[in-house]
């Protein structure tokens, strides 16, 4: 993908960009934020990287301004520790999703890809498949091999989201954030519970689909 | 108190702008008085003079200069308090008790100012208000009256206005020091007990006179804000302390740790990566650590206030059992909740989101497998009640109140994960909502109640 990070940092940027040349992404590196503006507009990117804190223009006027351009390019903004309030202002300003400063490269490279692989448009998709486990996203049910299976909201929430990943890593964060709408690090392994739920009742009737990433997170795949 | 200070107070210079008021409004009346008296008593003299100016003619028996000398001259020594005299054309006096005068016909003050006023006119000469007139054969014909009544009522009523106006002026100028000085004085009293506080006397506060009047309130609102101000303080000082002390032991550990590793050199990869792991898993508990202390501090703040919001607790609290349902079974343990629908209140969702996140964590990481904890939403007559409590082994009461500072940890917890903020957090958020947030014994147990205001 082609990914521009507009980052001030030298040592933040040389790391995310050693990380993503490494995963095979081409990276630009903008230090300022006019200048990000100006290549962020005037150039075709998969992906902008903004930090929330820039010279000459700071991260949220950046993307405020691209898309009242009608630049619909998605973002990831990078926020710094403790601003409680930046996601929401990030996410009003236009942005896609956020990172909190420090994060773990695997953390920022599953976001790049669930960012760059997003349908521009909202697909009006009604049916995700994996293998033999179809979700009706209308009528709301679930099959592994046409046998029905029970879930609860949350669970199908959660299948949901890995199911519209399939065959990406989710992260623990991305999963506790958008199925569970938590913004803060729970102290328990909720995801981790919730998913040995899952797994048990989908798994009754096939192989395992959903595969744990060591120390990363979930991947939900086809068996090869 | 130096006195110009006095003439810069707000209450004096108020006063100064009365007196002048009132001033000029005496002037105005004294204005009306003067005119109308005055007035009064020179239309009395003039009818007075006019009329026997007719009486003086028409007592006349026939035409003749003679006859109207003779009746002048009578006239000037029967009344003394009149004045008459009668010239020909040429100026010359032909009877009455004036020098000549320069002939002036109708209304006429005449006066002798200067070294040699006319004898025999004594008081007179200074002024006499008087009628004069032609008669047929050309001779000027005057009669008069003194106007020493009309001067000395001038006079008088002048003394009296010019000794009103200087009491007024003085009894404006004292009461406007006596109510000034009242109020100049509680404001010097703040204003030196804000400089005490500027110059590091923090527990300073402004003395209440106890009449409850506007500078008691004001002074009562100052020292509740000076008291806000001081326990933020402390809680700034007491926090930079703690993160102090709390991470001063996991970087040691942290420290010795990349000794360590270095020391292993490069031939056992797999002990170093082992190393590597554990390192990254202590930095990211300190980075927590810093993250809930930014967070409590910006919670304390109150800013969050502005963007408060109607949230459905009812749905928020019935989601989080649902969550750690799944949780708390993989522990062994039973969570059942009690959840009154469509219950709301005025606050911050994901805040309230990590209050009741933080304390049903709280119940099932310290509690054994076996428990049960039960969650519980209800409005009650107090307002909207949320109660979590567990059956485990629950906090003596001696720690009840210490929970809830930051760091702090029961001897009994500290092996299980946590910064010891978790509470504290909880703390300020339910504070944030002004929400009182109390802890007591479930007997087994713990429970915990978070209690919005109606």
């Amino acid at each position: 993908m082609k990914i521009l990070l507009i980052e001030d940092n030298r040592e933040t940027a040389d790391y995310v960009f050693q990380g993503l040349q490494e995963k095979g992404h081409t990276t630009s590196v903008i230090q300022d934020g006019r200048e990000g503006l100006f290549r962020a507009a005037s150039e075709n990117w998969d992906i902008l990287i903004v930090d929330r804190l820039l010279p000459g223009l700071d991260g949220l006027s950046l993307v405020h301004t691209l898309r009242g351009g009608g630049v619909k390019t998605p973002v990831l903004f990078l926020t710094a520790l403790g601003g409680i309030d930046d996601r929401v202002s990030g996410l009003d300003a236009g942005g896609d999703d956020y990172l909190i400063k420090p994060f773990a490269f695997s953390e920022l490279a599953a976001r790049v890809n669930a960012l760059g692989r997003r349908p521009r448009q909202t697909a009006a998709e009604t049916v995700l498949k994996v293998a033999d486990l179809e979700m009706d996203l209308l009528a709301r049910n679930v099959r592994r091999a046409g046998v029905d299976v029970v879930l609860q909201p949350r669970e199908f929430r959660l299948l949901e989201y890995l199911m519209r990943h399939a065959g990406q890593l989710v992260t623990r964060t991305m999963l506790l954030e958008n199925v569970w709408d938590f913004h803060f690090d729970p102290r328990t392994n909720i995801v981790e519970s919730h998913i040995s739920r899952l797994r048990s009742k989908i798994n009754k009737h096939g192989v395992e689909l959903i595969h744990t990433i060591r120390g990363s997170g979930y991947s939900i795949r086809a068996p090869a | 108190m130096r006195l110009p200070r006095l003439f810069h107070t707000s209450s004096f210079r108020l006063t100064l702008l009365y007196a002048g008021i009132f001033s000029l409004s005496m002037l105005l009346l004294f204005g009306a008085v003067y005119w109308s008296t005055i007035g009064l008593m020179s239309r009395q003299i003039d009818g007075t003079v006019h009329n026997e100016l007719i009486e003086l003619q028409s007592a006349t028996r026939d035409d003749s200069r003679a006859e109207l000398q003779r009746v002048v001259n009578e006239y000037a020594s029967r009344s003394p308090s009149f004045f008459y005299l009668l010239q020909d054309s040429n100026g010359r006096p032909l009877a009455g008790n004036l020098p000549p005068v320069k002939p002036e016909l109708g209304l006429r003050v005449m006066s002798w100012s200067g070294q040699n006023p006319p004898p025999g006119l004594g008081n007179a000469a200074k002024g006499i208000r008087g009628y004069g007139t032609v008669i047929a054969n050309g001779d000027y014909l005057f009669v008069g009256l003194s106007n020493v009544q009309l001067r000395r009522m001038r006079t008088s009523l002048d003394r009296v206005f010019l000794w009103s106006l200087i009491a007024t002026l003085v009894l404006a100028l004292l009461g406007g020091a006596a109510v000034s000085l009242g109020p100049l004085r509680r404001v010097e009293a703040i204003s030196r007990a804000s400089r005490d506080i500027m110059d590091g006397d923090l527990g300073r506060r402004i003395a209440l006179r106890g009449s409850g009047d506007e500078f008691d309130h004001l002074a009562s609102s100052l020292n509740a804000m000076l008291d806000r101000i001081q326990a933020l303080m402390n809680g700034l000082r007491q926090m930079s302390s703690d993160v102090a002390h709390d991470l001063r032991t996991p970087l040691t550990l942290l420290r010795q740790r990349l000794e360590t590793a270095r020391s292993l050199g490069t031939n056992n990869v797999a002990t170093l990566h082992a190393v590597f792991d554990k390192s990254i898993q202590d930095v990211d508990s300190i980075l927590d650590t810093f993250g809930a202390v930014l967070r409590i501090a910006q919670i304390e703040s109150g800013s969050r206030k502005a963007k408060f919001s109607r949230v459905d607790l009812s749905e928020l609290v019935e989601g989080l059992a649902e969550t750690y349902r799944a949780v708390a079974e993989e522990k062994g343990q039973r969570l059942v909740s009690d959840v009154e629908p469509g219950l709301p209140v005025e606050g911050d969702r994901e805040l309230l989101h990590q209050l009741f996140a933080n304390l049903i964590e709280n119940a099932i990481s310290h509690a054994p497998p076996g428990i049960i904890i039960a969650i519980r939403l209800s409005r009650g007559v107090n307002g909207i009640e949320v109660g979590i409590s567990d059956t485990g082994p629950g906090i003596p009461e001696a720690h009840r109140e210490k929970v809830f500072q930051r760091f702090y940890r029961l001897e009994t917890s500290r092996a299980s994960p946590g910064n010891g903020l978790g509470l504290s957090l909880a703390a300020a958020v339910a504070e944030l909502h002004a929400a009182s947030i109390s802890l007591a014994d479930n007997s087994p147990g713990l429970r915990v109640t978070v209690a919005f205001p109606a």
